[in-house]
């Protein structure tokens, strides 16, 4: 599998975890997909990551919103395309029209048979198990304003995600309290960090945090 | 009334809403054009509160101060209730000597204006106009003048039940309903959404300046807009003959148009000159707009006496506008006695509109007027019609999502792609169901099945991905829409050569372009994606969405203040801003506001092919 978790921050700071990403794709001018987590005013992000990716001399891209009726035909050339890029945004109004549109398998199939997928924040908490991270610390959360109960997401790696972390006291001591009654690891990444999973291998980008068994580790 | 009034301030010691006072009844038209309205004393009106005020456009009018905070202080609150909250002291008051308290009866007069309306029995404009509308005043900032009226502030003499049924009726009387000379807040509030989103996108209309609430829903909505003077002030005018009137509304339009500076001539050396550069202005104006409207599938009841629309083009009086999501080319709306016109026969009625123009302007420079067929071929009826297929060919490269200076060399030096290619677009955007005609809530359709902003979307960037066109069935199955039945959807050989033709004509655009500027195919369609993902987004608001969202609004409001509506009309305008240039602002708003932005983007999305 090929997967690639993004924090968040800007092209400058991620400039190490795009070269990874355009690395796994491994093709000359690939077919990115780019799945907003909302519809709402995200054709501005699509120009934006296209502007972005543009830069490295890929001009193929399909814009594929979820929570609007799509065709069968984009359908399949999103399943056809090289890598698929999950956006940030609500992880639980995300994940509810990812669920609506009967998205998750397709996704973890494609995923399953080598496509690349990456996900910034919502998008990559997206690819772990649930997206109980996008609801946790209360001092730190996405709204579930569409109240999802089913959290289960992806299930693509065993570990946890979470973005746009801030190395504080604060984070250690919720971070700590949740790890010590569950066997998953927490990875938590600043803006600009991120991980990379090629198959069996685990790679981070940045500095990076790992939280299990009610311990912190830094990790880089 | 009076007696409360005080100097409000936002700013200590610096006195901030005087220009409130202009808006107390004085309008230059009162003068200029003394045989063109009735004028009325009025009285305040208590009970009311501010369920919404505009910020952004009384800044735009100087009503404010540009740092004013966007919070209604109650310092402006009572500015805009002391301004805007009254009711005319109509002939049935007088007739009736009902008596108000003198401080509350407000020293100027307020005008209603006289205007040709179809369902007034005389139909030449001698008994209509206004019917439940004052003019406030008007406003001048930035080199621009602004008109304000007010609507729901009392039944006039010009309404078409007085006329009708030849009787006086008091301010409120339940046994007419839009003679009673009130309105509901829920009209402003859809007046306020679809303006602010169709202002948002190139349309010109009029804007909602404030709605002020009374109990049972019942609202003052108050209009701004440059110029508020329509075709049909004129036309009463033209029918009755009456030249002093018609000169005098000709000349203070154009004096106004001239201070804002918003024609390109601001002075004539002959008055033949000045009125037939304002029938020729007319003629670019309604060209346009008719083209607008068509291409955006706007549905507006323009008709020979040209009151539902202002002299720019601009939209007024949003009850019977509608913008559909699909070409529903044969939808006409019933209004009981006669069915409306057709998104298609706009353009006649816009080009009639301009005909009675060329016949004001001479009859205006002759003193005699000559039947209206004379001008049936005048050479400003040719160039409303070459501006019209212009407009056409011009809104529809817009749409694919070419930018200005593309659409421009391609009119200029490939008009026959262009050409081409519009009528294939035409075809797919005219086909219509097999189900034929039917009923719908508020009048008949037959069904477009269509949807070209799908196809629009989806072309450019398939075609990057696959560096190939789409097959028939592929084809069909991007642009049908839930109005398609499986009848409707037949691979024939007419529709397998339209559907090669499409793409083919497409192709040769981007080819011309790729030669002409030396630009790569691939950079060409990868702007073409972005920019047309954004003209061209899957949820477009359409007639019966924006009824459902005031719906919604209205379930909402007790719990929402002037300011709260405020952020959501803007934010709802922005979510519907279709330009793919647009700097985009993400509002950094309170959780509960974004809840109900999703309740109505669900109900775009869910109204995205209707009327």
């Amino acid at each position: 599998m090929k997967l690639v978790f993004y924090s968040g921050g800007d092209e400058k700071e991620n400039l190490t975890l795009d070269h990874s990403f355009l690395e796994l794709i491994d093709k000359k001018n690939p077919v990115i997909t780019f799945i907003p987590s909302s519809s709402y005013l995200s054709e501005q992000e699509f120009k934006s990551f296209v502007r972005h990716y543009s830069k490295f001399k890929i001009t193929r891209f399909i814009y594929f919103p979820i929570d609007v009726p799509f065709d069968k035909i984009i359908f399949s050339e999103v399943m056809r395309s090289d890598a698929i890029h999950m956006a940030g945004g609500n992880t639980f109004y995300f994940l509810n029209s990812l669920r609506k549109a009967k998205l998750l398998p397709q996704l973890k199939k494609f995923a399953e048979k080598g496509g690349v997928l990456s996900g910034l924040s919502a998008g990559a908490i997206m690819m772990t198990e649930n997206i109980e991270m996008a609801g946790y610390p209360d001092f730190d959360r996405d709204e579930n304003i569409v109240n999802v109960k089913n959290l289960s997401a992806l299930n693509l790696v065993d570990f946890l995600f979470f973005p746009h972390f801030k190395n504080s006291p604060r984070y250690d001591a919720v971070f700590n309290k949740y790890t010590r009654s569950t066997d998953k690891i927490i990875y938590a990444c600043p803006d600009g960090a991120g991980i990379v999973v090629k198959d069996d291998e685990i790679r981070f980008i940045g500095k990076c945090y790992a939280y299990s068994k009610g311990h912190k580790f830094n990790i880089n | 009334m009076n007696s409360i009034k005080k100097s409000p301030t936002d700013e200590v010691g610096k006195r901030s809403y005087t220009n409130f006072s202009q808006l107390n009844g004085e309008h230059p038209f009162k003068t200029q054009v003394p045989g063109g309205r009735v004028e009325y004393k009025a009285r305040y009106r208590k009970g009311g509160k501010v369920a919404f005020f505009n910020f952004e456009l009384a800044k735009e009018m100087g009503l404010i101060a540009k740092n004013h905070p966007n919070s209604l202080t109650p310092d402006l609150e009572r500015e805009i209730l002391d301004t805007f909250s009254l009711t005319i002291i109509n002939e049935y008051d007088l007739m009736n000597d009902i008596k108000f308290a003198e401080e509350d009866i407000f020293p100027n007069t307020f005008m209603a204006t006289r205007y040709l309306q179809l369902q007034h029995p005389d139909k030449m404009g001698r008994t209509s106009g206004d019917g439940r509308t004052i003019w406030n005043g008007s406003v001048r900032n930035n080199g621009i003048t602004w008109d304000v009226s007010s609507c729901g502030t009392g039944g006039t003499k010009l309404s078409p039940a007085c006329n009708i049924n030849k009787k006086f009726y008091q301010t409120g009387d339940p046994s007419v309903s839009y003679g009673c000379g009130l309105s509901e807040v829920a009209e402003g509030l859809e007046t306020l959404f679809f303006s602010e989103v169709l202002g948002k996108n190139g349309f010109k209309t009029e804007r909602v300046l404030a709605i002020l609430e009374y109990d049972k829903g019942i609202g003052i909505n108050v209009r701004a807009n440059p110029n508020l003077i329509r075709p049909s002030h004129f036309f009463s005018h033209l029918r009755q003959g009456n030249l002093e009137t018609l000169k005098q509304v000709a000349d203070y339009y154009i004096s106004r148009q001239v201070e804002n500076k918003a024609w390109e001539v601001t002075s004539f050396k002959t008055t033949k000159e000045k009125y037939y550069y304002l029938a020729s202005q007319m003629a670019r104006s309604f060209a346009e707009t008719a083209a607008k409207f068509e291409n955006e599938y706007i549905f507006c009841w323009l008709d020979w006496d040209g009151d539902n629309i202002l002299m720019d083009g601009g939209i007024i009086d949003y009850g019977s506008i509608r913008q559909f999501g699909l070409f529903h080319a044969e939808y006409r709306y019933d209004d009981v006695q006669r069915y409306s016109t057709t998104i298609l026969e706009q353009r006649q009625k816009a080009r009639y509109i301009v005909q009675c123009f060329i016949q004001i302007a001479d009859f205006l420079t002759t003193k005699k007027k000559k039947s209206l067929s004379h001008f049936r071929t005048h050479p400003i009826m040719q160039s409303f019609d070459k501006h019209f297929i212009d407009s056409k060919n011009k809104n529809l490269l817009q749409k694919i999502g070419f930018k200005k200076k593309d659409q421009d060399h391609l009119l200029k030096n490939h008009l026959d792609k262009v050409t081409r290619f519009r009528k294939v677009f035409s075809y797919f955007e005219r086909s219509k169901s097999k189900r034929g005609m039917y009923k719908v809530p508020d009048g008949i359709n037959r069904d477009a099945i269509f949807c070209m902003r799908d196809i629009l979307r989806e072309f450019p960037q398939l075609y990057l991905t696959r560096l190939n066109t789409l097959s028939h069935e592929e084809f069909l199955e991007i642009i049908k829409s839930s109005y398609a039945r499986k009848s409707d959807l037949k691979l024939t050989d007419i529709r397998k050569k339209q559907i090669n033709r499409f793409q083919s004509h497409y192709l040769s655009l981007i080819t011309a372009l790729e030669k002409d500027f030396n630009i790569s195919r691939t950079h060409l369609m990868l702007e073409l994606t972005m920019r047309s993902s954004v003209i061209n987004k899957c949820d477009r608001v359409t007639g019966d969405s924006i009824t459902y969202i005031v719906q919604k609004v209205q379930k909402l409001r007790p719990k929402l203040t002037a300011h709260e509506l405020f952020e959501l009309s803007q934010q709802f305008a922005s979510y519907q801003n279709l330009d793919p240039d647009q700097k985009l602002v993400v509002a950094n708003s309170p959780e509960r506001h974004k809840n109900i932005m999703q309740n109505l983007y669900s109900i775009v999305r869910e109204c995205r092919e209707g009327l």
